[in-house]
């Protein structure tokens, strides 16, 4: 009900048809968003992730890096306000850099996703043919790599030398490159068949015999129809391109030590676990807050998407 | 159906084809000369051109494509950078059997919590069996390993300073070594297919023929094991294909943090060596076991569901 009322105006108003999206399904979708309280909090725990990651240097100016040898170990005081590693360096410094890590890298994996499988999806799932065939099979074959595999592969092979080369932003990148590569297929399969269902719809027919041009149909009426998937999707994925920088970093794969990652400070506190379970908690309680809000926020973007729950 | 699953076996060998490519490309853009970094500082010009004929290094890419290829196929996966002249399989054989032993262990144990969790808690719908089980069961699914494997590890700690029974923090042979590697690489999958189970049994809790059944007289019992739990089961079966996946990256995980002598082990240290060859046969070897893996459970579940079987 609320759906018709608030899109009355746009027919008794005659705005142009772009002003009717952006002007009133963005709003109803955010505002149904609003009303989900699970999705509002992690909301803000994302964004207040996002600003401690960016600004978290400047308050807190303890360094990451440098070991103190007289401070190992030690519990949280106002000094070191998350305690210190069994290197002596600073706990809460080094999960305020590790978090910038996490969410830089899950920035351009969602980035590489969306620009490279979303639309590949989107191209193959419209043009059909040749083009369909080649993303498909492609897609296909990476998938045909269970797991992190083909990202194990290329982030050892590659690496050495791409950190000689390039340091640690090199590094970075590769870590980027090869978490994507086990993610875009899934987008592009996503997109894809989205694709496929929207654009044997009466309202694509009636543009194309309008005289709209493919790449009209394909921006203006196809993809505003697959941006809910496309957002919902690489939200949810980013949890788990979280969870795959740790592993890669943890098998020495990934961030290469004193760079601090998340998921190499757990493992390397493990064994000092007797003495400082405190060193193995932080760093599990960060990685579960990133993966839990993200994932209740995809949660609740897909409710808020979802043309069938507007009922 | 034949035609379903001969299409299949058809493009099998397609996909494998396409697996060994992309992993002998991956290797072969690799930067850096291999044979240069073994040779180390004892550089010598007939030596360095012996080793690169030995590794095939001088041939054109895709003569060596082709004896990577053929050597695949008679079982040979290479050449050892590290080790002059080893052959990969000496260095990760043992590997691949303790790293089959662990994974087939934690898949049983997957399936035998898995199913019967989720089975009672369909059951016992809303009841607080169920929430309490499928907390659980959500706890693991979504706890990754990493941090799963120190929590484990502070629990049993305690148990050490109380003197209580424990068990070894991480190595391998006896039986005691198991428990925990199994439990934590087992838990990912344990938590999914309790919760598709669950799901499973109430969608056919609800269907008509189990009111036909009840309106007949049978008892609970028999409703629930004869018609209810068989037919439940069918979707689990294709719950396999994604808990492999779980387990190869799970075993990597859990080998390196408990010092396992498998296959994801032994590739990260050949890494760390620069040893190349080693991660490319663990990779082949991974995806065509579980490709071959995910063609059983596909058949399988065929040969379960007439509905399939008559679609197809």
């Amino acid at each position: 009900m609320s759906n018709s009322t608030s899109n009355m105006p746009s027919t008794t108003q005659r705005l142009p048809p772009q002003s009717h999206q952006t002007a009133y399904v963005l709003p109803l979708f955010l505002r149904r968003l609003m009303t989900n309280r699970l999705a509002v909090i992690s909301l803000i725990g994302v964004i207040l992730l996002i600003l401690i990651a960016a600004f978290g240097p400047m308050v807190y100016t303890a360094s990451p890096i440098t070991p103190d040898y007289k401070a190992i170990n030690q519990s949280p005081s106002a000094e070191h306000w998350l305690g210190t590693d069994n290197l002596g360096r600073d706990t809460l410094a080094r999960l305020i850099y590790g978090l910038r890590v996490s969410l830089i890298v899950a920035f351009y994996v969602e980035l590489l996703n969306i620009s490279l499988g979303a639309t590949l999806g989107l191209l193959a799932g419209y043009f059909g043919g040749l083009l369909d065939v080649i993303v498909t099979r492609i897609a296909d074959i990476l998938f045909a790599f269970p797991g992190l595999l083909l990202a194990i592969l290329v982030a050892a092979t590659f690496g050495p030398a791409v950190t000689e080369q390039f340091g640690g932003i090199g590094r970075l990148l590769l870590v980027t490159g090869s978490l994507s590569l086990v993610s875009w297929p899934l987008m592009a399969r996503l997109v894809r068949s989205q694709t496929l269902s929207i654009k044997e719809q009466e309202f694509v027919t009636a543009a194309r015999s309008l005289g709209a041009t493919d790449s009209r149909i394909m921006l203006t009426y196809i993809l505003p129809n697959v941006a809910g998937i496309i957002l919902v999707s690489s939200t949810l994925d980013i949890a788990s391109v979280v969870v795959n920088e740790a592993v890669l970093s943890l098998l020495g794969l990934g961030i290469q030590p004193p760079d601090p990652s998340i998921g190499k400070m757990i493992t390397d506190a493990t064994p000092f676990l007797d003495a400082n379970p405190l060193q193995v908690l932080f760093p599990s309680l960060a990685l579960m807050l990133i993966v839990l809000s993200v994932s209740f926020l995809g949660d609740g973007l897909r409710d808020a998407t979802d043309p069938q729950s507007l009922m | 159906m034949t035609r379903v699953i001969l299409r299949r076996l058809f493009s099998l060998p397609f996909v494998i084809l396409s697996i060994t490519i992309i992993t002998f490309l991956v290797g072969y853009l690799a930067p850096g000369d291999p044979i240069l970094s073994m040779m180390g500082s004892r550089r010598d010009p007939v030596t360095y051109e012996r080793l690169r004929h030995l590794y095939g290094l001088d041939l054109p890419w895709y003569e060596q494509y082709v004896d990577y290829a053929s050597g695949l196929l008679q079982g040979d996966l290479g050449l050892s950078y590290r080790y002059q002249g080893r052959p990969v399989w000496d260095l990760i054989g043992n590997g691949v059997f303790v790293s089959v032993q662990l994974g087939l262990a934690a898949l049983i144990l997957s399936l035998a919590i898995g199913i019967p969790v989720g089975l009672w808690s369909a059951i016992r719908q809303n009841s607080l069996w169920d929430r309490a089980g499928m907390t659980t069961m959500l706890t693991l699914y979504a706890v990754p390993s990493f941090v799963l494997i120190p929590i484990l590890r502070w629990i049993n700690y305690q148990f050490y300073i109380h003197g209580l029974p424990s068990l070894p923090q991480a190595g391998w042979g006896r039986p005691e070594h198991w428990v925990m590697p199994v439990f934590v690489l087992s838990a990912a999958s344990m938590g999914y297919i309790a919760r598709l189970t669950r799901v499973s049994m109430l969608e056919v809790l609800k269907q008509d023929y189990l009111r036909t059944a009840r309106a007949k007289g049978l008892r609970n019992r028999r409703i629930r094991w004869n018609h209810a739990f068989r037919n439940a089961l069918i979707p689990v079966v294709t719950v396999v294909s994604p808990s492999i996946a779980f387990l190869v990256t799970g075993t990597f995980v859990v080998e390196t943090l408990f010092s396992i002598p498998g296959i994801g082990y032994l590739s990260v240290q050949s890494i760390a060596q620069r040893d190349y060859p080693v991660i490319q046969s663990t990779t082949v070897l991974l995806a065509v076991a579980v490709l071959l893996m995910n063609l059983v459970t596909d058949l399988l579940y065929m040969l379960l569901d007439p509905r399939i079987r008559v679609e197809a």
